[in-house]
């Protein structure tokens, strides 16, 4: 679903990816983990079409994102970390705007049933520039999921969301999986990955310096927290 | 408690840093290079039309212009109670620091004020009178002007952004409080102006100061704009979201209204953007009819200069200019970023507030026909109304190329202003100049079409591969 092919991206001075390659199989639950500034969300942007790599290539769902990254918009379904849903729309309309965008038909009972599973129904009406971060952050989730995609690329998924929620989110994504569905997501929390994720990526100062099972670790009985500790901590001291 | 003194400082070097990070240090440090250039430029070439704008006229059009730039600042920004959210976006931390820290909303109001009164200074008037001072003694004209222009130019955009905090403020306050406040007020400086018994100084004092310096104005001018800034930042109130808005579903509807035109979703939401962010139709009055109010006023002066000269072609030329910044407002509450997610293109965005500005631009128009009713000019009215669409258009268009979606940050890099002006600005005088020799000239203002067309199709290539820098 995912091949990205030593992948840089510089801004200006700062290279904030840098010769990045990995790939993600149908049916996959990949974690990219790495500190604050590390380069998961320009891996993410990447990967997405919303920035341009400065060197290398990527292909997500068969698509090059760089030749055709609306093509690649339209196939997956996207959270990023920072953005937030237009001001002055309401809930409601904020989804039925992405769905006229995205031509989806029954818009009405894919609509509910993202309210009904984020319970955030009561809130469909309200401004989004009125909605607490949380209720924001379920938003953004349902507008990625809307047109039920084969691939979600997430940035920080769980982030904003109360305990219960982040049940909930964690429920979804792994049955989302289980149906034959591939989930890419970043994180720096590192108790969501090893609990949800089939493999992850850990990456450092634009570098990726480790891809790997979850399983093959816990099976080597090391724990990931001190594994990426000791990984990431290895390579700043480098 | 934190000092204003710090407070502005810490808010100068993030306006600073916003525009520097955009534009690169050079590239916005520049900007008022280029405004002192163009001032001088500007100055070497009032002898040429002294016969038909008296250093008097260029003197009133100029505090006018300044006034009017001060009401622009300040209604950008401060639409009532939400203005700190949409001044400063999410790019700025500062205006926030009352929720965190143990600061006032006044300190912060008084703060940005006097952040904003600098820094606006800097940026427009020293720079405009260091090229005006450059130019005196090219135009035979005592260096001294210079000094004397940059105090009364000062005041004059003072008065403007403190009467725009002034009357932001009561709307803030109350509807009501505003509408009861300006009424009684507008009724008197009309009454007043057209009985004779206030003149013109005394309503643009800071131009006043200039034409007659002495003590009388220059207090005026001071009581004018020191009392309106007190009383907004005493009585300032900011509405931070505790107050939730709730709406039924409006997007589909008037999305199947305009289906007709196509991209029906996002004109859909262009208008509930203006609809529903704070100010409303407060920000039509505060930062397009106001100032239009204020262009109509000055052209009536201005006829008593310039004998032969149609107004309303005049008028025409100028709104098509002012009306490019509803093309700001269109732009102020979206950004690509927003779609960056979705299965969208640059060019579908633009071409979706191209047809917005189309819609809106119903507005002009009707200020327009107004205008025309009001002077009786029925006569140029056509000309009028070919040369305000073809403005407008190519106004756009020169906005379009070169900020794409960002008009509000990118016309102040240096650079792309140096090129705005200079696409237009020939254009423009051209098109006042020939219409003083016979409205019917202004016709020829549709050849500007071309070009406006010419510009779009190469402005939404040139944005979508454009990347927005990071902060």
């Amino acid at each position: 679903m995912i091949e990205a092919n030593d992948l840089t991206k510089e801004y200006g001075s700062v290279t904030a990816v840098n010769g990045v390659s990995f790939s993600v199989a149908e049916g996959e639950l990949f974690g990219l983990l790495g500190p604050n500034g590390s380069g998961k969300t320009s891996t993410i942007r990447i990967l997405t079409g919303q920035v341009r790599p400065t060197s290398g290539s990527a292909r997500v769902m068969g698509l090059d994102v760089a030749k055709d990254p609306v093509g690649v918009r339209r196939l997956v379904g996207i959270i990023p970390e920072q953005e937030t849903p237009p001001s002055f729309l309401t809930a409601e309309e904020y989804l039925r705007f992405v769905a006229r965008i995205r031509n989806l038909d029954a818009v009405d009972e894919r609509c509910d049933r993202w309210f009904d599973l984020l319970e955030f129904g009561d809130k469909r009406d309200v401004l989004c520039k009125d909605l607490s971060r949380g209720t924001r952050q379920k938003l953004m989730f349902a507008q990625a999921f809307l047109h039920e995609p084969r691939l979600a690329l997430i940035d920080e998924p769980l982030i904003n969301l109360d305990p219960i929620m982040q049940r909930t989110v964690k429920d979804f994504l792994q049955e989302y999986v289980r149906d034959g569905a591939t989930v890419f997501f970043s994180t720096h929390i590192l108790d969501i990955a090893a609990e949800i994720c089939d493999r992850i990526g850990i990456i450092h100062n634009g570098r990726l310096l480790h891809t790997g099972r979850v399983d093959d670790l816990a099976g080597s009985g090391r724990h990931l927290e001190s594994f990426f500790l000791d990984l990431v901590r290895g390579d700043a001291g480098a | 408690m934190t000092p204003v003194p710090d407070l502005f400082l810490a808010m100068m070097k993030e306006e600073w840093r916003v525009h520097s990070t955009i534009f690169g240090s050079v590239g916005f440090a520049l900007f008022p290079a280029v405004v002192a250039i163009f001032a001088f430029l500007g100055s070497l070439t009032l002898p040429l039309f002294l016969d038909v704008l008296p250093y008097a006229a260029v003197a009133l059009l100029a505090h006018a212009l300044f006034l009017l730039m001060g009401v622009m600042v300040g209604s950008f920004g401060l639409m009532g109670r939400e203005f700190m959210n949409r001044r400063f976006g999410q790019a700025s931390l500062i205006a926030y620091a009352s929720r965190s820290l143990p600061v006032s909303e006044q300190r912060i109001f008084a703060a940005f004020l006097v952040k904003d009164t600098v820094y606006y200074i800097l940026l427009y008037v020293l720079p405009f009178t260091v090229g005006f001072a450059a130019a005196t003694p090219f135009i035979s004209l005592d260096p001294g002007y210079a000094l004397l222009a940059f105090v009364s130019l000062s005041l004059a955009f003072l008065l403007g952004l403190s009467v725009v905090c002034f009357l932001s403020t009561l709307c803030a306050r109350s509807v009501a409080l505003l509408a009861g406040t300006v009424a009684p007020l507008a009724v008197l400086a009309i009454a007043g102006y057209r009985t004779g018994m206030i003149a013109l100084p005394a309503v643009l004092p800071p131009y006043a100061i200039f034409v007659d310096p002495g003590p009388g104005p220059l207090a005026l001018s001071l009581l004018l704009i020191l009392v309106p800034a007190a009383v907004s930042v005493l009585f300032v109130t900011v509405d931070y979201p505790d107050r939730t808005k709730r709406f039924r579903n409006s997007l589909d509807p008037l999305a199947g209204r305009l289906h007709a035109l196509g991209s029906a979703h996002f004109i859909a939401k262009d208008a509930l953007d203006l609809l529903r962010s704070e100010g409303g139709a407060g920000k039509v009055i505060f930062s397009f009819l106001l100032p239009l109010g204020l262009v109509w006023i000055c052209l009536g002066v201005l006829i008593r200069f310039i004998p032969g000269i149609d107004p309303l072609v005049v008028f025409a030329v100028l709104l098509g200019v002012i009306s490019a910044t509803i093309y700001n407002w269109l732009t102020e509450f979206d950004s690509f970023t927003s779609y960056a997610f979705l299965p969208v293109e640059v060019s579908e965005v633009i071409d979706s507030k191209l047809k917005s500005y189309g819609i809106a631009n119903l507005l002009p128009v009707a200020v327009l026909v107004l205008a025309a009713a009001t002077a009786g000019g029925a006569g140029t009215f056509l000309p009028a109304l070919a040369a305000f669409l073809s403005v407008s258009a190519y106004t756009l268009a020169v906005t379009v190329y070169l900020t794409g979606l960002y008009p509000n940050v990118m016309l102040y890099h240096a650079g792309v202003f140096l090129r705005y002006v200079l696409a237009t600005s020939p254009a423009l005088l051209l098109l006042i100049f020939a219409s003083i020799l016979d409205p019917l000239y202004a016709f020829s203002s549709l050849l500007l079409i071309l070009p406006a067309a010419f510009l779009i199709v190469r402005g939404r290539t040139k944005w979508q591969a454009w990347e927005m820098p990071r902060f």
